[in-house]
């Protein structure tokens, strides 16, 4: 079976010298929600940049299902929807035309793209903001705003960095929900997240990266199956000591 | 589950809806600042001809039997090109890296052909509308000469890709709103100013004729000097010459400047 996403020995050096990501190989099933977990700057985010695009890789490759995202870019970035971690959006655009717009980048005909993106205004619950610049609304309401424009081409594989950092316990149940679903209906999806509760309730398999490399990759079971759970499996594997309060004697 | 070989057929060989987007999404940027887009440029070329065309060129003679605001009239026009074509394209990769929006199109599947083609296709869309308005506004003055079409167009179109390329070069490298002016400064308005947009090169002393002669900008405003009154200066062939082959070392850089993510991919 053609993995969804398939990484083979990815390194990234930045041009000031900086390793982000040491020979890293990784396999994501396809239908998986997969959680991808490490702490700040042990990278994540440029995992996902090499996967869509956002930066090159210094060697290694990647496939989305099974098409080479450098040699046929074009073809791979269908395939993929991407909610970045940080707002990379023309602030001063409306919020209907910044979902539109990527519908038309994707190669969307009007009146497909239009159906699509009233239906992902609906869905996230953006009818009255439709018209407001993306600068006047509240962190939430951008949230949502990036996360109907990532799946505004209905793509196969998700690629969610960080998506519900700064958001309220109503939003982060609703999209919890609206992913659950969308896995469901066959999609994959890659999350990164902060918040261990998000990731053990959602995803079915975790890796964990820790200075530029995968340092643990299974089933979420083996995870949480182990003493003191997910947390403490986690702080073993980023070389910090878990709290013996955690670990059950 | 999608199979990755089964994907690859669904795209089509040019993303046409992408790059009309890519022309959508900036005209509608544009929109926020017509002021500044073409309200600005109108104005400058209004006082540029009522002052040097008309208060001041009314006692100038004649040049090579035309009266000087018909002389002058193809060198402003000339400058607001080459200012709207520089400008569009400079601040359209400048804003888009600024404010990051540029990802959009990195993760999309557009080719950089089709980038570099909206951007080009919204320059020449803001210098036509430019170069329309001031001719509007020198018809007033009773001015407006066009003996050539083809030959305008040719001139107006090619230097706004021209300087529509070399705007996306300065967006890519400026990393602060002061470097992205600079060659403007420094490089444009000063060579277009000597480029003879106010005299010919006979007026010059001649130890500085050969500067003019060097100067790319002297080619554009002659060819359009021609095309517009039929007086010329030099070569026009030249300049068709040197225009074709700037635009063809521009378009090469600028491509391979986008095929190795130079300012738009860490």
């Amino acid at each position: 079976m053609t993995p969804a996403l398939s990484i083979s020995h990815l390194t990234k050096r930045y041009r000031r010298g900086t390793l982000a990501v040491n020979d890293l190989s990784l396999d994501v099933k396809p239908g998986d929600f997969f959680g991808f977990l490490g702490p700040n700057g042990a990278g994540k985010s440029t995992t996902i940049n090499c996967i869509t695009g956002i930066a090159s890789p210094t060697s290694g490759t990647i496939e989305v299902f099974g098409v080479d995202t450098v040699k046929r870019y074009r073809d791979a970035r269908r395939l993929i929807g991407m909610s970045p971690q940080e707002f990379n959006v023309d602030t001063f655009a409306r919020v209907y035309d910044i979902i539109d717009w990527m519908g038309g980048y994707f190669g969307m005909k009007a009146a497909e793209r239009h159906a699509r993106v009233e239906m992902l205004i609906e869905k996230f619950d953006l009818v009255a903001h439709a018209k407001k610049q993306f600068r006047d609304l509240s962190g939430g309401l951008k949230r949502r705003v990036i996360l109907a424009r990532s799946l505004v081409h209905d793509p196969q594989l998700l690629i969610l960095d960080e998506p519900t950092a700064g958001v309220d316990v109503e939003l982060r149940r609703d999209l919890w929900r609206y992913l659950q679903e969308l896995n469901k209906e066959g999609k994959t999806i890659f999350l990164t997240s902060h918040y261990l509760e998000e990731i053990e309730r959602l995803c079915q398999t975790i890796a964990i990266i820790y200075d530029g490399r995968i340092v643990r990759h299974g089933p979420k079971k083996e995870f949480v199956d182990e003493p003191g759970g997910l947390e403490a499996a986690y702080l073993r594997a980023t070389g910090a000591e878990p709290d013996h309060a955690m670990v059950p004697a | 589950m999608k199979d990755g070989s089964a994907v690859a057929d669904i795209g089509p060989v040019i993303n046409w809806i992408g790059l009309w987007t890519i022309v959508r999404r900036e005209w509608s940027r544009l929109m926020r600042v017509p002021v500044q887009a073409f309200i600005a440029p109108w104005i400058s070329a209004l006082l540029f001809i009522f002052i040097f065309g008309f208060v001041v060129g009314g006692r100038i003679a004649l040049i090579g039997g035309h009266h000087y605001l018909e002389f002058v009239l193809p060198g402003i026009l000339m400058l607001n090109i080459v200012n709207a074509a520089f400008l569009q394209s400079s601040s359209q990769i400048y804003f888009s890296r600024f404010l990051r929006y540029v990802e959009e199109s990195l993760v999309s599947p557009l080719s950089y052909a089709e980038m570099i083609a909206g951007v080009l296709s919204v320059v020449i869309v803001r210098s036509v509308i430019t170069a329309i308005g001031i001719l509007i506004i020198a018809s007033l003055f009773g001015v407006t000469h066009i003996q050539s079409v083809w030959e305008f167009l040719y001139w107006v179109v090619s230097v706004s890709v021209v300087f529509g390329l070399l705007g996306i070069i300065i967006g890519l490298w400026a990393n602060n709103f002061e470097q992205l002016t600079i060659l403007n400064v420094f490089f444009i308005t000063p060579l277009s100013f000597v480029g003879g947009v106010f005299n010919t090169v006979s007026m010059l002393p001649k130890w500085m004729q050969w500067v003019a002669y060097a100067n790319p900008f002297f080619y554009f405003i002659n060819g359009l000097r021609h095309a517009m009154i039929g007086f010329t200066e030099g070569s026009e062939w030249l300049g068709v010459g040197v225009t074709l082959a700037l635009a063809v070392v521009m378009s090469v850089t600028v491509w391979r400047l986008f095929s190795i993510g130079y300012g738009l991919r860490e």
